[in-house]
């Protein structure tokens, strides 16, 4: 097992969050059937938050040991976790996955395929084009026709 | 015998089952070989479509793609220097160095022959050992498979990523995954929250698909600008003074990999590690030293990470636990096929472990065949920039998310999952358990309460019971050591123990 060097930027911030969601998650177990019975729906989900939460905080505990030197700056935590093309990437996913059911999936990927190679790839739109109309061609042929996926219409062209 | 041999010779005889096992290894040595597409993204993307599939025609494909996945990462680990799968990563540190020295083809053909052996040493292991397993799992009761279940956790989550606390986190949270929906036993809903859409629980292929297709995606973003460094390619064909000559490297480094691969939770990159690491101490004198182009040091983690492939399905058929990533998603193919893996399985269908058997000796023998031809052909396919890869892979994770119930509430689930996964990964944490944590979650709170149920309730006696049974007893003891090996107290029981007996 291997151990970074040094702390990444914004992983104690990150740490206490997944400690935060762990303490979450029990209460959320709890609510199920509290401590009513050994055997009851609730007792693994509470054994797991309760792993969670010890886990939880032995890795607060190893960052804070690893800590060391400044803090970074929230700009290189930004740059670190999320740098621009993640950001921009992201941002073309959620738009996709919000058109499939409205465009469809054929456009909807089409649109994502082709925005994205653009943004990526830079060879120019023709480029970018003509991958995206070959893609598309063997997932649809693959997919539909080969595996028969009934893929999603979308409501615009009903 | 007869029997069992027809069986074996299903997907040989039959055109179609054929025809899919050429194709999935085929498909598998390029998705290994192309960094950025893994076997594990493969398979569970691959999974949503064949799940109406006959069962037979599912795992061929599926099977094929393992094969051929484990194998290709080899090709561009010697080619570019880029292991194309976790289990290559040995295999760059002596085969690039030969192919800097002109001998790509050599190396490629020499691991081509060396994992084909490797393969079928693993696929003898799985037809042994697998049977006499089952004989001593068959005498399991629920005690047993909840310790099993936590172990396989529990081993994913030492043997990989940066720390223990990381790896139980991520199993546990994978537990409470598998959690959501509704109670089998009580009927009773957990953490639905009122929607219709948790009812029936997440599938654990969204969340797959999500973590190992999505996130790894995203990762891979970083990386989109480094263009690999080609070598050349001659003749691929091995010396057969070669192949006689390293023949004892490559048994020893099967054997090594059959049986990592057969431990729960292990796979073939830790099994291709430990082989190396064997190679390296046991070549007293290497014609070339390791790390500058041994061939010891090519053959031995080849050799056992596709031994590593039939280890890995012992303890899936016989136990019902993966033995790493890509055998869990198969489990999750025949639970969906209605098959139970598990010590019945050979003595209810013997037919599908046989198939397993034959399919898995069937798809090694392809990849003879694909190894050592259509090099040229593959060199151009590798070089796919990643540009174009990772939008494709995203749209084909959202496809494989929606094919499985026809619910695009499902691409959302996987778009989180991806997204969550991203974070994860950056701050070192390994989505394996996850995946483990979601299939054996359900395996573990079914049995933890017929174990408790069949002690009265009474957590004394539940203990009790974990002390008293054999075979309850030696998973105790290992459950116990691993939780231990995490702590000080093996190391100082250790350096007590050597003092004592220094100033004997």
């Amino acid at each position: 097992m291997k151990s970074p060097p040094s702390l990444r930027p914004g992983e104690l911030a990150f740490a206490l969050l997944l400690l935060g969601f762990s303490l979450a998650a029990f209460y959320e177990a709890y609510q199920i059937s509290g401590f009513t019975g050994l055997t009851t729906g609730g007792a693994m989900p509470m054994t797991a938050a309760a792993v969670m939460i010890v886990s939880g905080l032995f890795i607060v505990k190893d960052t804070l040991a690893r800590r060391g030197g400044p803090a970074p700056s929230l700009r290189e935590t930004a740059a670190f976790l999320v740098p621009p093309r993640l950001l921009i990437f992201t941002a073309l996913l959620i738009a996709y996955a919000a058109a499939i059911p409205w465009a469809g999936f054929v456009a909807a990927s089409s649109g994502f395929l082709l925005i994205s190679i653009m943004l990526l790839w830079r060879r120019g739109p023709w480029w970018a084009a003509g991958v995206t109309l070959i893609a598309m061609a063997a997932i649809y042929l693959i997919f539909r026709l080969g595996f028969q996926v009934v893929l999603p219409m979308g409501t615009l062209w009903r | 015998m007869m029997e069992a041999a027809g069986y074996f010779a299903t997907s040989w005889i039959d055109p179609h089952l054929l025809g899919l096992t050429a194709l999935g290894t085929l498909a598998g040595v390029y998705i290994g070989a192309i960094p950025g597409l893994s076997v594990t993204m493969a398979a569970s993307i691959l999974i949503s479509f064949t799940f109406k599939w006959d069962v037979n025609a599912a795992l061929a494909l599926i099977a094929g793609v393992y094969v051929g996945g484990v194998y290709g990462g080899a090709r561009s680990a010697i080619l570019l220097n880029i292991p194309g799968a976790p289990s290559a990563i040995a295999t760059a540190l002596d085969g690039y160095p030969l192919a800097q020295k002109g001998l790509a083809g050599e190396a490629i053909g020499l691991s081509t022959v060396m994992s084909v052996l490797g393969g079928l040493v693993g696929v003898l292991a799985l037809a042994v050992a697998a049977p006499l397993i089952s004989e001593i799992a068959i005498k399991f009761t629920s005690r047993e498979y909840m310790l099993l279940g936590i172990i396989g956790i529990l081993l994913v989550g030492t043997l990989s990523g940066e720390s223990f606390a990381k790896g139980a986190f991520m199993g546990a949270l994978g537990v409470m995954i598998g959690m959501v929906g509704l109670d089998p036993m009580t009927a009773e809903t957990r953490f639905t929250y009122g929607s219709i859409n948790l009812m029936g629980g997440i599938p654990f292929v969204v969340a797959m698909i999500g973590l190992f297709g999505v996130a790894e995606a995203l990762i891979q973003l970083e990386r989109i600008d480094k263009t690999p460094i080609k070598q050349a390619v001659s003749k691929i064909i091995p010396r057969w003074r070669d192949v006689r000559r390293y023949l004892g490297v490559g048994l020893r480094a099967s054997g090594i990999g059959a049986i990592i691969g057969a431990l729960p939770g292990t796979g073939g990159d830790i099994a291709a590690l430990l082989a190396y690491d064997d190679a390296k101490r046991s070549t007293r004198k290497p014609e070339t030293p390791f790390g500058e182009g041994a061939k010891e040091g090519l053959i031995a983690p080849e050799a056992a990470n596709n031994a590593a492939v039939g280890g890995a399905f012992v303890p899936m058929l016989t136990l019902g636990v993966p033995g790493d990533a890509v055998t869990a998603i198969i489990i999750g193919a025949l639970f969906i096929h209605g098959l139970k893996p598990g010590p019945l399985l050979l003595v209810e269908t013997p037919h599908l472990f046989w198939f397993i058997v034959g399919n898995l000796t069937l798809a090694n023998l392809f990849l003879l065949l694909f190894g050592l031809t259509g090099v040229r052909v593959f060199s151009k396919i590798v070089e796919c920039p990643k540009a174009v890869l990772m939008p494709l892979i995203i749209v084909l994770s959202a496809v494989g998310a929606y094919a499985i119930q026809n619910n695009p509430i499902h691409i959302y689930w996987t778009l989180g999952f991806g997204i969550a996964g991203y974070f994860l990964k950056k701050y070192g944490f390994q989505v394996g358990p996850v995946i483990l944590g979601v299939i054996l979650g359900p395996m573990i709170d079914a049995n933890y309460r017929r174990a408790m149920i069949g002690a009265r309730q009474e957590p004394g006696q539940f203990f009790l019971d974990l002390l008293t049974h054999p075979i309850s007893l030696m998973l105790t003891i290992a459950l116990l050591l691993m939780l231990l090996a995490q702590t000080p107290v093996l190391k100082w029981f250790g350096d007590l123990l050597y003092r004592k007996r220094r100033t004997e």
